[in-house]
């Protein structure tokens, strides 16, 4: 290993995370793109104030074609892509043997893991 | 319909701006959602917090592509920006919404002046290796965990700050609906000898696993609303990709002179809802 494994380590590493961030960025935005487009042609307005967030009805949303639906599967993907790029990060330091990066991921992966379980707990 | 393309405008405003001189959308948007749509500081931040996310996600791809950004760097610190961002984010629901305000009055303060004094635009993007790699030929193998951490041309020092440094920056980007940069970048690059563009980069990089530790509180406790967001993440997304496509043939001191007055106007605005 030399001294700049920033740059240093598998190139390929890198890049698979670069990649998973942009398409994923861009996967989430075309679903926010699409979920705009049924709001302003149902004509509703963004301020009437969106339906709250509730797993059990995404599907239902989705296949009555309600904005709420693909709009909150945009912003799940939103949410979500940061931590599929650790947990892409985490498989890649697995495979290198660099288990210091490796317990990192982990370690933040514990941290998203315990914002869900804290703001459910809360809800309660 | 008409609030709709409105709030698509504002974002590709605040993605536009954001991007030309080098700010995330964040500080931007909560003003815009908070005093043009009247809308509840919570929301902004939620609504803000994605916006972040996205505009990230974007430019943290490239960085990484282009490796300008340090990831092993960027990891250890986004654990700690990830902690402050959770408490912060846990913070948000109990503190006083005019608590709040104030906050986010002292901040655009803070940056409107921050930005009056900036004298050259940073440039970002670019190939990080063309001058910190000319050393490279004399690199000392250096096994220790913060030779692991550092890159070519720089060794990353002084690491107890940038933890610390990195659990400000989540509390904040929490609170407020911001990407943190304003603390991540300055920590660093003075503190830990960090060159401007891969602390700038790594920033970035950051940006999305912070907020998104919020971001989820926000959206499991109501914060998020699905018809504000969208149409803003949306058009903020269009407005930074635009950004970085004309950011060259923009006069940047006139913009910046403009967009101090912007943030003073915006921070007295802040100001007086937060004493109301």
């Amino acid at each position: 290993m030399t001294a700049d494994p920033g740059h240093g380590q598998p190139a390929d590493l890198d890049r698979s995370i670069a990649r998973l961030l942009t398409y994923g960025t861009y996967g989430a935005v075309a679903l926010l793109a699409v979920g705009v487009v049924l709001l302003l042609v149902k004509q509703i307005s963004p301020l009437a104030g969106g339906p709250p967030f509730q797993p059990e009805l995404v599907i239902d949303d989705l296949v009555h074609g309600r904005p709420a639906g693909v709009m909150w599967l945009g912003l799940i993907a939103v949410i979500a892509t940061p931590s599929a790029r650790v947990f892409a990060a985490l498989i890649g330091f697995v495979r290198f043997g660099e288990r210091t990066m490796a317990i990192v991921a982990l370690l933040i992966l514990a941290v998203i893991v315990m914002s869900v379980v804290l703001a459910r707990g809360l809800e309660g | 319909m008409v609030d709709g393309l409105v709030l698509i405008g504002g974002g590709i405003a605040a993605g536009l701006f954001g991007s030309l001189l080098g700010l995330g959308g964040g500080i931007l948007i909560v003003p815009l959602l908070t005093l043009v749509f009247n809308l509840p500081l919570l929301t902004a931040v939620g609504v803000s917090l994605v916006c972040v996310i996205v505009t990230s996600g974007a430019s943290a791809g490239v960085y990484l592509e282009r490796r300008v950004a340090n990831l092993r760097l960027g990891m250890v610190l986004e654990l700690f920006t990830a902690i402050g961002a959770l408490a912060g984010g846990l913070l948000a629901f109990i503190l006083p919404e005019n608590g709040l305000e104030l906050l986010f009055a002292a901040l655009l303060m803070y940056v409107a002046l921050t930005m009056a004094r900036r004298r050259d635009p940073e440039p970002v993007l670019g190939n990080a290796t063309e001058r910190a790699g000319e050393g490279t030929a004399e690199h000392v193998v250096d096994r220790s965990f913060l030779g692991t951490l550092s890159g070519p041309g720089y060794r990353i020092r002084h690491l107890r700050f940038g933890l610390v440094g990195s659990v400000v920056a989540g509390v904040t980007s929490a609170l407020l609906g911001i990407g943190g940069g304003l603390v991540k970048v300055p920590v660093m690059h003075v503190l830990m000898g960090v060159p401007l563009r891969v602390a700038t980069a790594t920033s970035n990089l950051m940006i999305g696993i912070t907020a998104s530790a919020s971001a989820i509180i926000y959206l499991l406790r109501g914060g998020i609303d699905p018809y504000v967001a969208s149409p803003t993440a949306f058009g903020v997304f269009l407005g930074a990709s635009l950004g970085s496509r004309i950011a060259h043939r923009i006069h940047l001191p006139v913009l910046r002179g403009l967009f101090v007055v912007i943030l003073l106007y915006t921070s007295w605005q802040m100001l007086q809802r937060a004493l109301v």
